[in-house]
């Protein structure tokens, strides 16, 4: 019995982490008014949604007695995807008609008209059926102006992948922020871990004093917010900078072509950002691991004759292997997702934003494409997804492993 | 090989049909630019918060400047801008020009010493040659650390704010007149309930700066039921935030917006509706609301971006005055504020640039920028739309910025804003002017 209740909660918490993915995802394949006007739980049945269709088009000034079409036809004329299909149940008429109590006024009226129904339309005999077809009947030949009607169809399921088609190949930004954001990632995952895993060892197995003291400040760090180190971290930046400039236009011949000025802000103050940020968990973490292995192993090892150089190659880093995968996750997920660091930090070039960036830009100015926003927000999760799932046997070991000491 | 190649070019050709008019057009202007110097490869950095369609036209337009000089221009926008730059003053990192959209925090960045001033040959060619020249000046110019005045800040990128947008095809088959004057307005808005409809979309959600919609309303109807020298003087608190002609005009306000009738889904959603989704409940199938009182930078937000008023299915109307009140026609407006932030010759041939008529052409032809600049062809703008605007803004006989902008930043961009949130959320209007008054008492 507690099984089941144990296998129920688990059932809960997972539909609950996974609804707003699968939204996310069935959001991103909808059309932009589908997803405006209706919730993602609906996209798999058919659905009443109002749509707006213009009887003809506003240059056909022909005189007509008859004029027969489909709504269908007349929404769909420009589309090439998220086709509308389905039944029309009703059309919503707004007009005025003669009010019966204030004789000379006229009232206005709205009404919903089923199929089947006449409707009086700029004073002819309007008519359509549910499968879309209209006719339009003036006792005379007349021009009337296009009116445009409200239908409520209850339409069937529609999916495309314009959004996606369009995030992807039809401008550039997002492929680029996928590209900056591996540029900054991938180092920033690597040069912690690499400083790391040297001062791990050092901290765990070699003798020099004032290790622990130093081992207790480099942990108590991790309490310090990035936010507010921003400012000092930008003055350091722009000063090396500056200095940086000097050098160039003392070394090289930029002055000619005007090329000399350093950036401050760049893919690699985000990479020392990052890494310096990094680093205190990263220690602290391969450190209580490698503080595990058993010491016997590195004691043999050394009476063999073995530098620390060769210990720390040849043992500690094949051992360590699921400690070291689990922080590069850590490390990767959360300099995946940075927003903040890459705004006040990193390259401001419109081709260099990193893809929280970018995703933010699309909330900012879109936020009436939202489904823009959905597919890019579905591409940016793939890449953590790939990352976590390849590694995440390590993910679990590692996490374990620090809790455990002993030797 | 041929095939591929006319492949190509209709692609080509498909791009620049959707690009609207390409970057060579955009520098085809009427009025011919002057002669700027010479800048080969020298990079001017521009950050302002402008993004997405304003971007794209800011660069055309600074492409016109790179074509004449040799210089380039590289251009930042976020709309984290007011963070971002403080912290790129301080940390000695700032850009060339920075691009202000409230004058409040150009001024404070001023006071810390990090504009560099424009000089005054150039607050005087603005007195000259800008439409209500003088109150543009007075707009962009600051205290700097020693308490001296100085002309910082450029005006370039101007707002209108007195419209009310509808959609003619509604007012069409419901047989509605486009009103000239509040009273008509309002008994417009009468008719509308009668007849079943509803008169109003209004929405103030903006995420930190919820609220900032209403206070434009607040301000287009001081302007409305009191005098403008009252409205300066309410500005700079010389006229309480609780005193009446101010309690008067959010009343007026709370006639429309806490008006359960007026408003579509009710007085209680105008706090929690996102400003931009607000209007397109008059495209909504059926429409939810007839009209739409905002400023001219509303149509990117239509369902179709803005081509509605191109084709007809979208037009906007004058913010109307009273009648019996006399006080002539006043407008409301804003605009963006550029400063040099560090200085280099190429940077002060940019602010040469702006002074050329040319500059405000090219963004004229592009859309969404209307300018003050007297020697600039009306010829120019985009759209009969903006023409109509101009219009509106040369028949104005007030011209005032808006006064959130020009309040302190803790009232401007602080209690104005979250009082009257809470005004539409149902406190009463007593309690709000006196909440924003103590508010400005405790910076005093």
């Amino acid at each position: 019995m507690t099984r089941f209740f144990k296998h129920l909660i688990l059932l809960l918490i997972v539909v609950i982490w996974v609804l707003p993915f699968l939204a996310l995802v069935t959001t991103s394949l909808r059309s932009e008014t589908a997803s405006k006007t209706s919730g993602f739980w609906t996209a798999f049945t058919p659905t009443v949604l109002g749509h707006r269709f213009g009887t003809h088009d506003r240059d056909n000034t022909e005189p007509f007695v008859t004029m027969s079409g489909n709504i269908f036809e007349r929404l769909n004329e420009d589309k090439e995807s998220f086709i509308v299909s389905g039944e029309v149940q009703s059309i919503m008429f707004t007009g005025r008609v003669p009010d019966p109590e204030k004789p000379g006024k006229t009232k206005l009226i709205r009404q919903l008209i089923y199929a089947g129904e006449p409707m009086d339309v700029r004073d002819g005999d309007f008519v359509f059926q549910s499968n879309g077809d209209f006719v339009w009947t003036f006792p005379e030949a007349t021009a009337p102006k296009p009116k445009n009607l409200d239908a409520f169809i209850n339409q069937d399921p529609v999916f495309g992948t314009d959004a996606y088609v369009e995030v992807l190949f039809e401008n550039e930004n997002v492929p680029n922020a996928l590209i900056s954001s591996f540029i900054v990632t991938i180092p920033a995952t690597i040069i912690p871990i690499t400083i790391a895993a040297f001062a791990a060892y050092a901290f765990a197995w070699m003798r020099f004093p004032g290790r622990d003291w130093l081992f207790v400040l480099v942990v108590s760090l991790m309490v310090v917010p990035t936010q507010l180190a921003f400012l000092p971290v930008l003055q350091g930046f722009s000063g090396i900078a500056s200095w940086a400039t000097a050098l160039n236009a003392w070394m090289t011949d930029c002055e000619a072509t005007k090329t000399c000025q350093v950036a401050s802000k760049s893919f690699a103050s985000l990479w020392i950002t990052h890494t310096a940020f990094g680093l205190p968990l990263a220690i602290y973490l391969l450190r209580n691991y490698i503080v595990g292995l058993p010491k016997e192993l590195l004691e043999s090892a050394r009476i063999d004759g073995a530098s620390h150089l060769k210990i720390f190659t040849r043992l500690i880093i094949p051992l360590s292997v699921p400690a070291l995968a689990s922080f590069s996750i850590f490390q990767f997920l959360w300099v995946w997702n940075d927003l903040i660091v890459a705004l006040y930090i990193g390259p401001a070039d419109s081709s260099d934003l990193v893809f929280p960036i970018r995703l933010q830009k699309q909330l900012g100015t879109f936020k009436d494409q939202l489904h823009l926003l959905n597919a890019s927000a579905v591409i940016s999760i793939i890449v953590p997804l790939i990352v976590f799932l390849s590694m995440q046997r390590y993910f679990i070991r590692g996490l374990l492993a620090g809790s455990v000491k002993g030797g | 090989m041929k095939l591929n190649l006319g492949a190509a070019a209709s692609v080509l050709f498909a791009a620049t049909l959707f690009a609207g008019p390409s970057i060579a057009d955009v520098c085809d202007t009427p009025s011919t630019l002057g002669d700027l110097g010479k800048f080969d490869g020298e990079v001017i950095t521009i950050m302002g918060s402008m993004e997405g369609k304003d971007e794209e036209m800011l660069t055309n337009t600074a492409s016109c400047f790179e074509k004449a000089t040799g210089a380039v221009v590289k251009y930042s926008g976020s709309r984290d801008f007011a963070a971002l730059i403080v912290a790129d003053l301080r940390s000695n990192n700032a850009p060339n020009i920075a691009i202000f959209p409230q004058p409040g925090l150009a001024g404070d960045m001023a006071k810390e010493g990090h504009l560099v001033p424009l000089g005054q040959e150039s607050a005087d060619w603005m007195a000259e040659n800008y439409g209500a020249g003088s109150s543009w000046v007075a707009l962009g110019t600051y205290e700097d650390k020693d308490g001296n005045e100085d002309f910082y800040g450029f005006a370039f990128k101007k707002d209108l704010k007195s419209l009310v947008w509808y959609s003619p095809e509604q007012f069409d088959d419901n047989g509605y007149e486009i009103p000239t004057s509040m009273e008509d307005l309002i008994a417009l808005s009468d008719q509308m309930v009668e007849d079943g409809n509803t008169p109003w979309c209004i929405g103030v959600e903006s995420g930190n700066a919820t609220g900032w919609t209403a206070t434009d309303w607040m301000e287009d109807i001081m302007l409305r039921t009191t005098t403008p020298e009252n409205y300066d003087r309410w500005v700079t608190n010389d006229l309480p935030f609780n005193s009446p002609e101010v309690l008067k005009a959010m009343e007026l306000y709370g006639q429309f917006s806490r008006n359960d009738d007026y408003v579509a889904g009710g007085a209680s959603s105008v706090a929690t509706t996102f400003f931009g989704d607000a209007p397109k409940g008059l495209f909504s199938s059926p429409a939810s609301c007839m009209m739409h009182r905002q400023a001219s930078f509303i149509p990117a937000f239509f369902p179709n971006k803005g081509e509605e008023l191109t084709d007809g299915s979208a037009d906007f109307f004058y913010f109307p005055p009273f009648e019996a009140a006399d006080l002539g026609n006043p407008v409301l407006g804003a605009g963006t504020l550029w400063t040099m932030t560090k200085d280099s010759p190429a940077t002060r041939a940019f602010f040469e640039f702006m002074k050329e008529a040319s500059a405000h052409e090219a963004w004229m032809q592009q859309g969404t920028f209307l300018t003050a600049h007297k020697g600039a062809s009306l010829d120019a703008y985009a759209t009969p739309t903006l023409k109509k605007q101009g219009e509106i803004l040369s028949n104005a006989t007030t011209f005032r910025f808006d006064a959130s902008d020009l309040m302190p930043g803790a009232i401007g961009a602080g209690a104005f804003w979250s009082e009257m949130t809470a005004f539409a959320n149902g406190q009463d209007a007593k309690t709000t002017a006196d909440n924003i008054q103590s508010a400005w008492d405790a910076i005093k």
